[in-house]
């Protein structure tokens, strides 16, 4: 997601630091504000703790044909971007210039240099991403442990793994089915309109939808069709950002009780943007990541596996995702495939 | 977070209980409501602050979503004699109940009697239709609180200083809307400077009209300070203009009346009222709210189809809001 106020843009970084440090002295009581992790009061790690050997080895019979679909979207300048942040790309090519070759081979090389915010294109939410006031996942005082370039608690390299199974459910086949699918003509295949809520009812009529019945530790993403508009870029660039389908927040709460380790969408918060409740911001991140440790995958490309399943019946699959241990970072932009 | 609209939902549930509608039998059952809205017409501007009809019916659209009602939209266009007549097509469809949003009063006597003739309740907004309860704005509470915080503004900040009050906007529009906010910009601010002289600079309904009105009257005024009661944020805007152009910025502050999008943003779409612009001249706006009358207004309407009776008047709780507060009242979710 892309918030004001914790972005990772640098003139609103100052401002988080002068916002989150300065109150360093009159700190929320985060045992009040923020759920206790499951996992023990020293764990950063979040939900990726339930990645255990049996749930890898369990997922690994995902892989039936050995086919691979992507759930990323290409990362390149003219994406929908939130605002003022940038990913853009510099290529190191000095080496290629006659004479600047190395060695009696010519050896030549190329590089880039990223001038990028990390919560861009497909992305992970880690465990810093997103508090109450400086209360974090597990209780973080967090205003304790953020320095000018990172976090000193709760940075991406205390994930674990991903090697797990991956569901999808599709949201506009349900709405399709329950007849509550509104047409919207900046979607140039079905989509879900912005605003529209997603709840835990819905969910499981998805997972109905292909007989799956969630496990300890799966990955959920949902596709809500909003994806199209990305896909549409940059003409359609303001309109997804305006707003977008998502789930509500008794959705997330449902989806926590079931322990999955993330929960992923074809949007760029997951969760139904204008929310449920005027005042209150983002509660669905607030419910995955800072009180239940599940990450938050956004702008996933969601449609391809959702064709697949419905050609195959088959909305599981073995995820294939990597997360760099880019130390005290709050999130980075990720590559995703479905095996099956 | 601000706990009103917590409190609020919290006392609304609580009454729901009360009068034996609990979750269960909510949801059992949904309403039909319909919204018959004042004026759709693009461009078209509510209450003399920078709201559209379409801004008042998303919110309708949005805050049903997670309530047991089905809502049919009809829009007055600002005409009486189309507000009858979508009264009577509510009552052709048979609604539960009619949210009334006209401002003539002949045609809301008129619709009140048909509603009555068919058994339908009704909830008015803004303007009374006879015998329904009424949801709107508090006018004068909204300018007492701009003028208090114009007073206390002047009172800390130049103690001992020569100060003068400015009201600008539509002053010269006959609505009683406009003269409570006036009435209670100048109770507030008095409130603190009782001997405080008040200037009127009238836009005749043209907000960029305060940039000149307030340019001309700055180069009369040069040695007083100056306390700035805008009745609409786009006047505040041309306001705030008119005084950065004659380098009066340490001699003025706005306080303006509304909220509306003309000066507060989002998380990228900066405007005025921001956090990150807290030396602005524009110290605040009064919030009215009316982008977000869905969520008072229906569990007002589920009172009183669930038989409770409500007040006859029931007013938006507003609220002075600054670059200190505005990302509490609004969450910018807004990405563009």
């Amino acid at each position: 997601m892309r918030i004001a106020g914790l972005a990772a843009s640098v003139g609103i970084s100052a401002l988080s630091l002068l916002v989150l440090s300065a109150p360093a002295s009159a700190q929320a009581d985060c045992k009040a504000v923020v759920q206790p992790s499951p996992f023990g009061p020293d764990d950063q790690t979040g939900a990726t703790n339930r990645v255990t050997p049996a749930v890898t080895k369990a997922a690994a019979a995902e892989i039936q044909t050995g086919v691979v679909t992507s759930m990323a979207n290409p990362l390149v300048d003219g994406i929908p971007l939130f605002g003022t942040r940038f990913s853009k790309t510099i290529l190191s090519s000095f080496a290629i210039t006659p004479g600047a070759e190395y060695g009696n081979n010519k050896l030549s090389y190329m590089e880039d240099t990223y001038l990028s915010q990390s919560h861009v294109g497909t992305h992970i939410d880690g465990m810093g991403h997103i508090g109450i006031q400086d209360c974090y996942y597990n209780q973080t005082p967090m205003g304790k442990y953020v320095t000018q370039n990172y976090l000193k608690r709760l940075g991406l390299e205390n994930i674990k793994t991903f090697a797990t199974r991956g569901v999808i459910i599709d949201a506009v086949k349900v709405f399709q089915a329950a007849g509550k699918l509104k047409a919207n003509p900046a979607c140039k295949t079905p989509c879900l309109d912005a605003g529209s809520l997603i709840t835990e009812a819905d969910l499981q009529a998805g997972l109905k939808m292909y007989n799956v019945t969630l496990r300890e530790a799966d990955a959920v993403f949902i596709n809500t069709g909003w994806g199209d508009l990305f896909k549409q870029w940059p003409a359609q660039n303001a309109t997804y950002n305006k707003g977008e389908p998502g789930i509500s927040e008794s959705a997330a709460l449902w989806l926590a009780s079931q322990k999955v380790v993330l929960v992923g969408a074809d949007t760029w918060a997951v969760e139904v943007i204008p929310g449920e409740r005027e005042d209150i911001a983002f509660p669905v991140h607030k419910t995955l990541i800072t009180d239940n440790g599940i990450h938050i995958i956004e702008n996933v490309r969601t449609d391809l596996i959702s064709d697949v399943a419905a050609k195959t019946g088959r909305a599981t699959f073995f995820l294939s995702m990597t997360v760099p241990k880019a130390v005290g970072t709050t999130g980075t932009f990720v590559n995703i495939e479905a095996i099956q | 977070m601000t706990s009103r609209p917590v409190l609020r939902r919290r006392a609304f549930l609580a009454a729901l209980l009360a009068c034996g509608v609990g979750p269960s039998r909510a949801e059992a059952r949904h309403f039909r409501i319909a919204l018959a809205n004042v004026d759709e017409t693009p461009g078209v501007t509510l209450e003399g602050l920078g709201f559209t009809g379409s801004d008042l019916r998303r919110s309708f659209e949005l805050a049903a979503r997670t309530l047991p009602v089905d809502m049919l939209y009809f829009d007055n266009a600002g005409d009486p004699g189309r507000a009858v007549a979508n009264a009577e097509a509510a009552i052709a469809a048979k609604v539960d109940l009619l949210i009334e949003y006209n401002a003539d009063a002949e045609a809301n006597a008129e619709i009140a009697r048909r509603l009555a003739a068919a058994a339908i309740p009704a909830l008015a907004l803004v303007d009374p239709l006879p015998g329904a309860p009424l949801y709107g704005p508090d006018n004068r509470v909204a300018g007492r609180i701009a003028g208090r915080a114009l007073g206390d503004f002047a009172r800390e900040t130049w103690p001992d200083e020569q100060v003068l009050g400015v009201l600008i906007g539509d002053l010269a529009e006959p609505s009683a809307a406009i003269s409570d906010r006036v009435q209670g910009i100048t109770e507030g601010v008095h409130e603190s400077l009782p001997s405080l002289k008040l200037a009127s600079l009238d836009t005749g309904g043209q907000p960029v009209r305060a940039d000149a009105l307030l340019t001309k009257f700055l180069q009369t005024q040069r040695g007083e300070r100056l306390l700035i009661a805008s009745l609409d944020d786009l006047a505040a805007v041309y306001a705030k203009n008119a005084i950065e152009m004659n380098r009066r910025q340490s001699d003025c502050i706005i306080v303006s009346q509304g909220l509306d999008p003309n000066i507060h943003g989002g998380a990228s779409e900066k405007k005025e009222i921001d956090p990150n612009n807290r030396g602005s001249v524009v110290l605040g706006s009064v919030a009215y709210y009316m982008d977000r009358y869905g969520y008072d207004v229906l569990p007002l309407a589920l009172r009183l189809l669930a038989g409770e009776k409500l007040p006859p008047r029931t007013a938006t709780q507003h609220k002075l809001v600054t670059a200190a507060n505005v990302f509490r009242e609004y969450p910018p979710f807004d990405m563009n």
